[in-house]
């Protein structure tokens, strides 16, 4: 009964999604630029064990009278200066979610996924067999698959509620202010049905211990994006002065939390012990802190040709540089590259460059590439575990 | 005549599983209990909109001078608790406040937050100066079932959670609604948006739902996580519902009921479901709850609609003629808009034209939409009676009835 109710769940057959949710082959090259194919090459293997694209979004939820009705008053905002409309792209939300397709959170889903499928063959091979029969087994497929949509909605339903400005701060330069109090609304109403999605389709799986994990990771990613923007707010360059431990918890909880977590309940839905269950969370932990440091890395790493690139002052590098140098040299050198009130960031970037910090954020990512490639190892070995490895290879590349 | 029933039907058949759809409550006294059947409006006034119509002929709307907000309740309540060991009703808030003594600080150990601005903002409303109605329903729904079911005095402390999530779930809809219609006072202190911006002030609403999402997964019950995710899922349609306004008169009060009810009543009937199962296993008892919560809830915001216009900024904490600004067209304007069809144009554009907001009010004023809204009011409440009845008397289930004429009678 539930088997077949999942089935029509899950509807769309995987050709329709490729149509909706490809990106274009342009948008695909955004995060890894660095080594665009191999990153590439390593999602479509991945996306050949588990059989699906790895983006989705719960098709009946692109397909809902709500989304089709946020479509329409996106279309209303085009035009105007709110910043939703550089995440939800005018009259194509579903766009939205295809236009990054690939960074690991979004691609958390086929983390899941993999996740799944890598445990599944070693828990079907012991000796206490706990899923024997093929419906099981079926059901088993269907709740990760809609766990990993779950991820994905509630990713991308924070990603549309950062996008919400402060009204009382805009300035002439923003436009209308109507125009502005509308796209609030439309991003808090299109994150809320996201979330909602997002609990209804938790609910479904009949399991209170993933519910939990979940929502006690959208309780970390609150924290962590609120940290997050309360540190980014000081637009005028003196960061704060956190070490790397402290930056390491802030990222923790508003990037890995999610993942870790998820890959956690997948595990969970398969009925693994605790101890399987710690290593899926650390591999979702520390593959998403290697990505996020990687690709804090990029502008350090390729930009040295390309004078104009502004980099957050809040990446693994600059954190690790100030660590380095010392707070008041660090404020020191923030002061001399300041010119007329702007910053000149590639004057910045050359301090940072002749300092430890690059070199040592390489090394950080490296290190918890390898805790992820640890934390597989109570993996027996599959074309799966094979597939999680090389999404780890690919974050830790360095030229 | 059958038709138009089907059409209404369907228009109010919010849930497949709800059971009864609406019309069994907007129909009066069908079996003659209880309260008595005002007199019929004038006949030639029923012909021109079928549906509409229809409700006015369902509820046979009396002349708007006999309606007394409450002439009726006391005769109902007298009615059905016969049965009664002769005990004096209790105050149903106080009855209800002995489970919730720490209600907020009980809350506020859900609300774990490392840092100190995000825990502040989160805590803001939860300082006891809220009305906490929908704790007290759903606690004295949970010893009424309690006591239904193996006539057990006690409370589990699951079924308290649930009031706790409840008054979570709303809160947190309470904060996201005031970003979504930039308001700037609530309870008469500024809303979160208004002090804190609204950047943050998502972030807050969005923490307590995630809060209340791992105290509702503690319960370790799937059935009530299912149950109550249906209160998440209906508020923001119903947020939704109220972007759109539809052009056919008929269609719009429809709209407006099914908005009222997942805005407000789903998490009263849901959160009432919730403890029935928890304390009940019957399923019978289960629909009573939710039916009861469900009417309840339509009646509660049908007053606080009907509030907006009569009452005034000191009493209610927040602006007066809130929804009109909004350019919401509630039941007293829709009723209205009967006998001043030249509302019509006002409510499609949204009251959004200098001096609209005002002279709709006027409107309203001089119709007799107000005691129409509070006269729909009363047949909801009528049924939740008529539905809570049905459980075994104790003063819970007592305090549930009395509760509905409260509802009717509040000025805030």
């Amino acid at each position: 009964m539930r088997l077949q109710e999942l089935l029509r769940r899950s509807g769309a057959p995987s050709a329709l999604w490729r149509t909706l949710l490809r990106p274009s082959p342009t948008s695909r090259r955004g995060l890894f630029s660095g080594s665009p194919t191999h990153w590439n090459q390593v999602v479509s293997e991945a996306e050949k064990i588990v059989g699906y694209p790895t983006s989705f979004m719960s098709l009946r939820c692109l397909l809902s009278d709500e989304l089709s009705n946020i479509a329409m008053q996106v279309r209303k905002l085009v035009g105007t200066r709110h910043p939703l409309l550089n995440t939800a792209r005018p009259g194509l939300f579903i766009g939205y979610c295809a236009s990054f397709p690939h960074s690991p959170l979004v691609y958390g889903g086929g983390i899941l996924l993999l996740l799944g499928r890598g445990a599944l063959p070693f828990h079907r091979n012991s000796s206490s067999l706990l899923v024997t029969k093929d419906d099981d087994f079926l059901l088993l497929c269907f709740s990760q698959r809609s766990l990993a949509e779950i991820t994905e909605l509630i990713h991308t339903a924070f990603l549309v509620h950062r996008g919400i400005v402060n009204l009382s701060e805009l300035n002439s330069s923003d436009g209308p202010l109507k125009d502005m109090r509308f796209g609030n609304k439309i991003a808090i109403l299109s994150g809320d049905f996201l979330l909602a999605s997002a609990c209804t389709g938790l609910a479904q799986l009949q399991n209170t211990k993933v519910v939990e994990l979940v929502s006690s990771a959208l309780i970390d990613l609150v924290q962590g994006i609120y940290c997050e923007n309360s540190t980014s707010a000081e637009e005028n360059c003196i960061t704060d002065d956190i070490g790397i431990s402290t930056w390491k918890e802030q990222i923790f909880l508003s990037h890995s939390a999610l993942l870790a977590k998820s890959c956690q309940a997948a595990m969970e839905l398969a009925k693994h012990d605790t101890e399987v269950q710690d290593m899926a969370f650390q591999y979702g932990k520390h593959m998403s802190m290697s990505h996020k440091i990687n690709s804090d890395l990029q502008p350090f790493i390729r930009g040295k040709c390309n004078g104009s690139i502004a980099f957050n002052l809040n990446s693994a590098p600059v954190v690790l540089h100030q660590e380095f140098l010392g707070r008041e040299t660090w404020i020191k050198q923030i002061r001399e590259a300041q010119e007329k009130g702007t910053l000149n960031y590639s004057k910045l970037q050359e301090a940072i460059l002749a300092g430890k910090g690059v070199t040592s954020a390489i090394d950080l990512c490296r290190y918890h590439g390898n805790k992820a490639l640890e934390a597989l190892e109570c993996f027996p070995p599959s074309e799966a575990r094979s597939a999680l490895e090389n999404i780890v290879y690919a974050v830790t590349r360095f030229p | 005549m059958a038709s138009l029933g089907w059409r209404w039907r369907r228009c109010c058949a919010w849930r497949a599983a709800s059971g009864t759809p609406g019309l069994g409550a907007l129909r009066g006294s069908p079996d003659g209990r209880g309260w008595p059947v005002p007199a019929r409006p004038a006949a030639g006034f029923q012909c021109q909109m079928p549906n509409f119509n229809l409700v006015r002929c369902l509820l046979s709307f009396p002349n708007k001078h006999s309606i007394s907000r409450f002439h009726h309740t006391t005769r109902a309540v007298g009615c059905y608790s016969k049965t009664q060991s002769g005990e004096k009703y209790t105050d149903p808030f106080k009855l209800g406040r002995r489970d919730l003594t720490d209600l907020y600080e009980d809350i506020k150990k859900e609300l774990l937050v490392s840092t100190t601005e995000l825990k502040e903002m989160c805590e803001y409303y939860f300082d006891g100066r809220g009305k906490a109605f929908r704790p007290i329903v759903v606690v004295l729904m949970a010893r009424a079932c309690n006591v239904h079911h193996n006539n057990c005095r006690d409370m589990q402390a699951s079924q308290r959670s649930i009031a706790l999530i409840a008054e979570m779930i709303h809160t947190a809809s309470l904060v996201h609604d005031d970003i979504i219609d930039d308001a700037s006072s609530r309870r008469g202190k500024h809303t979160v948006n208004q002090i804190w911006g609204e950047k943050k002030a998502v972030l807050a609403g969005d923490f307590i739902l995630s809060a209340a999402s791992v105290a509702l997964a503690r319960i370790g019950n799937t059935t009530i996580v299912s149950v109550l995710t249906q209160v998440i899922e209906d508020l923001v349609r119903g947020e939704f519902l109220q972007l759109g306004s539809k052009e056919n008169e008929n269609e719009r009060f429809a709209h407006y009921i099914e908005k009222t009810f997942k805005k407000t009543a789903s998490l009263l009937a849901n959160s009432c479901k919730a403890v029935s199962i928890l304390g009940c296993p019957d399923p019978v008892v289960h629909e009573i709850a939710y039916q009861y919560g469900k009417n309840i809830g339509i009646a509660f915001q049908l007053i606080d609609d009907v509030l907006d216009f009569t009452s005034c900024t000191d009493q209610l904490g927040k602006p007066t003629a809130a929804d009109l600004k909004l350019g919401l067209a509630t039941g007293p304007v829709l009723f209205a808009c009967q006998q001043f069809p030249e509302m019509n144009a006002m409510i499609m554009r949204r009251f959004n034209l200098p001096g609209d907001v005002e002279r709709a009010q006027q409107y309203v004023l001089q119709s007799d939409g107000v005691q129409q809204t509070t006269y729909l009011a009363q047949q909801y409440c009528h049924k939740a009676i008529r539905e809570i009845s049905k459980l075994r008397p104790s003063p819970e289930r007592d305090a549930l009835i009395q509760l509905t004429e409260i509802v009717l009678t509040r000025e805030k």
